[in-house]
């Protein structure tokens, strides 16, 4: 029996198809759409009872677009803005979210995905191209690594950062915090990393060794470059899981001038129970960079993401 | 020395010293934050913590939380919230992967509509389901309030007590609150499931599904005897990764609901923390800690075990 669909048929199929993954999207997406019209709500239709969803009925009416009554208290509050006359746009920014916690993460998971990218890659390297005594046991240990939750784990971290706090050592929180970070996201980028080296040929750099390099030279001038999307994968994925991890910065940072965002985001939660749009503005605020980073990269992230699982 | 290079020829492995300088690095930051926090959490399990110090006392911290029932609690609560987190989040991120493998227009654009949920950090995709249903002040709050729809006095998700169970003292059925943390624990892994199953349905040449239609395989047929059997060792990883996402996903809960309506969404690894760091208590946070350890252990040998097996047949 040979089965040919007529078009008409191909029509509905190819129409189910969008409407299910049309559906799937909604869901995906609705909890942030949702957060977005709370954030933009004014305090007034934030407490009303029962609760609407748009801020757009009147007295006569339930829905009429030209009564919105939208509002950007919830951001102004989230970013404590200030007239300021001196500054640039009249304005300052004097809330602790854009102020200590979005400046600290962002300094965090630069730091921490430039030291993965350089450690995996170095790693990754390795395992790669060289067939040395232990490479399958070293290879598989750092897999294993990540079988053990990082929550056991954190036991562990919390005491040796009350020991660090305690010594002369000259580490601080943030110091410490970072080299968390390290450790909880290179074992998967030494793998990510293997599976992008295995997949470059290795004609050019055998090349560069019969011309004269030495192993390391060929490493830096010939492998580098052509590895270079493969790592900037890394760092983007390395980047994005940082900016978002809280348990580690919960934690392990004591200081408030070192708290993370997320570890910001959670104090500031508990601070404006009541004023919800306030809390959906800075949600909405501390997620859009890596939204936006997300959407331009995408195919980066994706290439990353099956690497590291399929793989390992 | 030199006769061997000789032979090995235009392989020319020289044996140098990069390798060990290039790992180096990377082995040492492994040791000093995975390791030794892995093994100082061992030891603090078998100590206990006494004005003048730690102190060796065995296994009491285990025999004290075996005996406890909030542990045994924690541990129906775990069963129930991984098994329906894995079986939703397989069965809709294999449907995905299924729907985005046609060959249709926009694709890219649902694939990243679909993907949002993965950037979106545990404590905001918390806050945001908690917003869903705040009582009072809630999006659905109007409608799962209503005693008119749900009698005899609504539903308040983030309220209302467990119902009392069926099997013994097994938690089950679970708590309008353990419905929320399972849909919001599935629509933040899905899109991750998804990406794996479709990269992994991709990697199918299409003759083995044409080649199959023609003989009369239906839809169905081919899903369950072709697609299924293929991607086989992916969704095994997938349920892997899943595996340890769910037992280590404390960051959702504590921003969804605390652990709450009562203890009913706390599972062993909100246990462990709330026995460190609210209750001080971090030899049985660290006996606890240890427990999970082995219990994501064996999982995952199971796993692996299970995957050669259907491998080899």
């Amino acid at each position: 029996m040979k089965k040919n669909l007529s078009p008409f048929n191909k029509n509905i199929k190819h129409g189910l198809t969008h409407f299910s993954l049309a559906l799937i999207g909604l869901f995906c997406i609705l909890p942030i759409i949702l957060i977005g019209i709370i954030s933009l709500k004014s305090r007034m239709d934030i407490h009303r009872k029962p609760p609407v969803l748009f801020p757009c009925d009147t007295p006569t009416k339930s829905f009429d677009i030209r009564a919105c009554r939208w509002s950007l208290e919830g951001y102004q509050l989230a970013l404590g803005m200030r007239p300021d006359p001196d500054a640039l746009l009249g304005f300052r920014l004097t809330g602790n979210i854009v102020r200590i916690y979005l400046f600290n993460t962002f300094l965090y998971a630069t730091a921490a995905s430039l030291l993965v990218v350089g450690l995996a890659g170095a790693a990754g390297y390795a395992f790669s191209r060289y067939r040395f005594r232990g490479h399958k046991v070293l290879l598989t240990a750092i897999l294993a690594i990540t079988g053990v939750p990082f929550l056991t784990n954190l036991v562990g971290l919390y005491q040796m950062g009350i020991s660090i706090r305690k010594s002369a050592l000259p580490i601080d929180d943030r110091v410490f915090l970072v080299l968390v970070y390290v450790g909880l996201f290179l074992p998967l980028s030494a793998w990510i990393a293997k599976g992008f080296f295995d997949a470059i040929p290795r004609d050019m750099e055998e090349a560069a060794l019969i011309d004269g390099c030495s192993p390391f030279q060929s490493l830096i001038l010939v492998v580098t470059p052509i590895a270079a999307p493969g790592m900037i994968a890394i760092f983007l994925l390395t980047f994005v899981n940082v900016w978002n991890e809280f348990m580690a910065g919960y934690l392990l940072v004591a200081k408030n001038e070192y708290k993370p965002v997320m570890f910001g985001l959670y104090d500031f939660m508990g601070q404006n129970t009541l004023n919800l749009q306030v809390v959906a503005a800075a949600c909405i605020i501390i997620a859009l960079p890596v939204i936006l980073l997300f959407l331009l990269f995408r195919d980066r992230f994706f290439s990353a993401m099956v690497e590291g699982s399929i793989k390992g | 020395m030199a006769l061997k290079l000789a032979r090995l020829g235009k392989q020319k492995k020289i044996p140098d010293s990069l390798p060990f300088w290039l790992l180096l690095p990377t082995v040492l930051i492994l040791f000093i934050v995975q390791i030794y926090p892995t093994v100082y959490t061992a030891w603090l399990s078998l100590q206990e913590r006494k004005p003048t110090g730690w102190i060796y006392v065995g296994t009491k911290n285990f025999e004290r939380l075996f005996r406890s029932s909030l542990f045994n609690e924690s541990v129906g609560h775990t069963i129930v919230f991984l098994v329906s987190f894995i079986a939703l989040t397989m069965l809709l991120g294999f449907l995905t992967a299924l729907l985005l493998n046609q060959k249709i227009r926009f694709v890219g654009f649902y694939l990243s509509l679909i993907f949002i949920p993965w950037v979106i950090s545990t404590i905001i995709s918390g806050q945001a389901f908690r917003l869903l249903v705040t009582p009072d002040y809630g999006v659905f709050a109007g409608i799962l309030q209503d005693p008119a729809l749900f009698p005899p006095n609504g539903i308040s998700v983030l309220t209302d007590a467990r119902p009392s169970p069926w099997f013994g003292s097994f938690p089950f059925p679970p708590s309008k609150g353990m419905i929320l943390l399972v849909i919001a624990s599935t629509w933040r892994s899905l899109p991750f499931t998804a990406l794996l199953i479709l990269a992994s349905l991709q990697m199918i040449p299409t003759e083995i599904i044409e080649s199959s239609r023609i003989d009369g395989a239906n839809g169905w047929q081919i899903i369950r005897f072709i697609l299924v059997p293929i991607i086989l060792p992916t969704l095994v990883v997938t349920i892997f990764n899943l595996i340890l996402t769910g037992m280590n996903g404390v960051a959702i809960i504590i921003s969804l609901t605390g652990g709450g309506p009562g203890t009913s969404t706390q599972i062993i690894s909100y246990l462990l923390y709330s026995l460190g760091w609210g209750q001080i208590q971090f030899s049985q946070a660290a006996a606890l800690g240890l427990i999970i350890a082995v219990v994501n252990w064996i999982l995952i040998l199971a796993t692996l075990r299970l995957t050669k097996v259907e491998e080899a047949r």
